[in-house]
């Protein structure tokens, strides 16, 4: 794919070539004793500044039968692989921030977490370049994070929320973060309420299972934040046509097996299929406490079936400590399995093999999430860009769903709890 | 700008104060040039500008503001009363700003000394300082307790 990996080298040198740039812009306030465009802290120099997150963690899980993990793009995690794991939330990212006078600047995010490929590989999260048009219009072009929910954009910094991780129930519909594109944000008052609007348009390309890959094409995204004083309510809506080779033996098998294996194919294959997603978010944090909830549904004609979800959570903050509560579901709207190719009247060696892609389409129907959990936990903030956080998780997958879980085992039961403790540390610097 | 009504003035007094018990720092005003038209701002718009989601006045001028040292007592008691946030939740808030591409945080002057001399002479900055280091060439546009 020389495509993407050009358009990357191009932003590296631009970020790179706007710092050397911005060292000389006239509006870096130097008038200022000791000031600096200051980031979240880290290194900071005229016009670039350095910053990065991480988070160093260890899940323990009770279920030996399947793996806890915190993503779909994972290939393993806790429990089954091994019972403690270190790969469900490790992860480091780097940022550079450059800025060009007022109105330009270039970010460039690397991330590194285990993933499909079982390696920390470092991996692009964000390349783009930022067009200030004027204080409330922002036009970016580049690797965007997409537009989700109400902390999909930061859910690898676990230091911004209080949870060890966002619930999986929810944040799993939509495991890629980021895609390739333009977008523009407008910020916008109605009283005393302060909107800000973004329209985001582009594609993704996701290795799925090496060297498989799945595509988003013409994904489009609108989100509108409100926040009115501790309230911020968050929509929005994003679509897009998908297309990925995985199953791909099951569905060229099917395709062969006449007419009603053509409609099976056509009804659970990812071939251009138009998927989109809609959410809708409140938080209200007045400082003391915090309670949020989201619900979001997603609708498909594929075998990555319907789904809708919700959560809430809610916290208090004693001094450095923030115990909290979070409750989540996800459940498929409509069927996670199907009759499969008709056997009636088939020759007893057809039938068996007709059987046997029955059984595979129906394992993978199975992999639409159903679950529920309960989550309690404790946020302990060590300094200013510390925190020490411990999880415990109950984890229900049902009805003949695997939930969230990957790397069954044949004694994976559906319907069975799991025990899930984590303790992370998160980190900004 | 007309001042609010003095009831609602002192009930968000009180619910600052109450909101800062903590804090010992003494008494805050924001201020702005002598040379701005700004003459009143509410603590929600002024919460607005640090916190990086305004960049103007309610006249509709730029607004840029301008922080004092992290670790600055002042500091501390300037955002857990203007925006209810103690040091890490502020840090969380800007991780965020910062980690999603929204912004940076406020460039940050050495004192009340130093805010004073760069919002005098740039009528775009707003900045918060000591009451005692207030002088006739900024205006308070409100007072932090």
């Amino acid at each position: 794919m020389p495509h993407p990996i050009h358009g990357r080298r191009a932003v590296i040198l631009l970020a790179l070539g706007l710092t050397t740039a911005a060292a000389h812009a006239d509006d870096v306030p130097t008038a200022v004793p000791a000031a600096a465009p200051a980031a979240v802290s880290g290194i900071s120099m005229s016009g670039i500044s350095v910053s990065g997150f991480g988070t160093v963690g260890a899940v323990h899980s009770s279920d030996t039968h399947a793996d806890f993990t915190s993503s779909v793009l994972k290939s393993s995690g806790a429990g089954a692989s091994r019972r403690w794991s270190a790969d469900v939330d490790s992860r480091l990212g780097l940022q550079i921030d450059a800025a060009l006078g007022k109105r330009w600047s270039a970010v460039l995010q690397m991330v590194s977490e285990q993933g499909l490929d079982n390696t920390y590989r470092p991996r692009v999260e964000w390349a783009n370049v930022k067009y200030q048009a004027t204080p409330e219009l922002a036009l970016r072009v580049g690797r965007i994070a997409l537009p989700m929910f109400l902390t999909a954009e930061y859910r690898k910094v676990g230091y911004i929320y209080p949870w060890v991780r966002p619930p999986v129930e929810g944040y799993g519909a939509v495991p890629i973060t980021s895609s390739d594109g333009a977008d523009a944000t407008l910020r916008w008052n109605l009283g005393r309420v302060r909107n800000s609007s973004q329209v985001f348009f582009g594609h993704a390309d996701q290795a799925v299972v090496p060297p498989q890959r799945a595509y988003a094409r013409g994904v489009l995204g609108l989100t509108n934040t409100s926040d009115w004083g501790a309230l911020s309510v968050r929509v929005g809506v994003i679509g897009g046509e998908i297309t990925t080779v995985l199953a791909k033996p099951l569905f060229d098998a099917l395709a062969g097996a006449g007419p009603a294996g053509a409609a099976l194919v056509r009804t659970y294959a990812i071939d251009h299929k138009h998927v989109n997603v809609f959410s809708l978010g409140a938080s209200y944090d007045p400082g003391d406490w915090f309670l949020m909830g989201e619900a979001s549904r997603t609708n498909t004609h594929s075998l990555l079936g319907a789904t809708r979800s919700a959560y809430a959570s809610a916290g208090w903050r004693h001094g450095t400590w923030t115990p909290y509560l979070t409750w989540a579901r996800v459940d498929a709207v409509g069927a996670t399995s199907s009759p499969g190719l008709p056997l009636d009247g088939l020759p007893p060696a057809l039938a068996a093999r007709a059987a046997a892609l029955n059984a595979g389409l129906n394992t993978l129907l199975a992999t639409i999430p159903q679950q529920r959990s309960v989550s309690a936990g404790v946020r302990w903030d060590l300094c200013a860009n510390t925190a020490l956080k411990f999880q415990y998780d109950r984890v229900t997958p049902r009805a003949g769903s695997r939930g969230t879980l990957i790397n069954l085992t044949p004694g994976f039961a559906s319907g069975r709890t799991t025990h899930v403790a984590s303790v992370v540390v998160d980190f900004v610097y | 700008m007309t001042r609010s009504p003095l009831p609602r003035r002192l009930a968000a007094a009180l619910l600052l104060a109450a909101l800062a018990l903590s804090a010992t720092a003494g008494e805050l005003v924001v201020v702005v040039s002598a040379k701005s038209a700004v003459t009143a701002l509410r603590p929600d718009q002024v919460a607005a500008i640090f916190l990086g989601q305004s960049a103007r006045f309610p006249d509709g001028s730029e607004a840029v503001p301008l922080d004092q040292p992290v670790g600055a007592p002042l500091r501390d008691a300037f955002y857990l009363r203007v925006t209810s946030k103690t040091p890490p939740l502020l840090k969380a808030w800007w991780s965020k700003m910062v980690f999603t591409g929204r912004g940076q945080p406020p460039a940050e002057a050495r004192d009340s000394a130093a805010v004073r001399r760069y919002v005098a002479d740039n009528p775009d900055t707003v900045g918060y300082i000591d009451r005692s280091a207030l002088d006739a060439s900024v205006r308070a546009v409100m007072v932090v307790q």
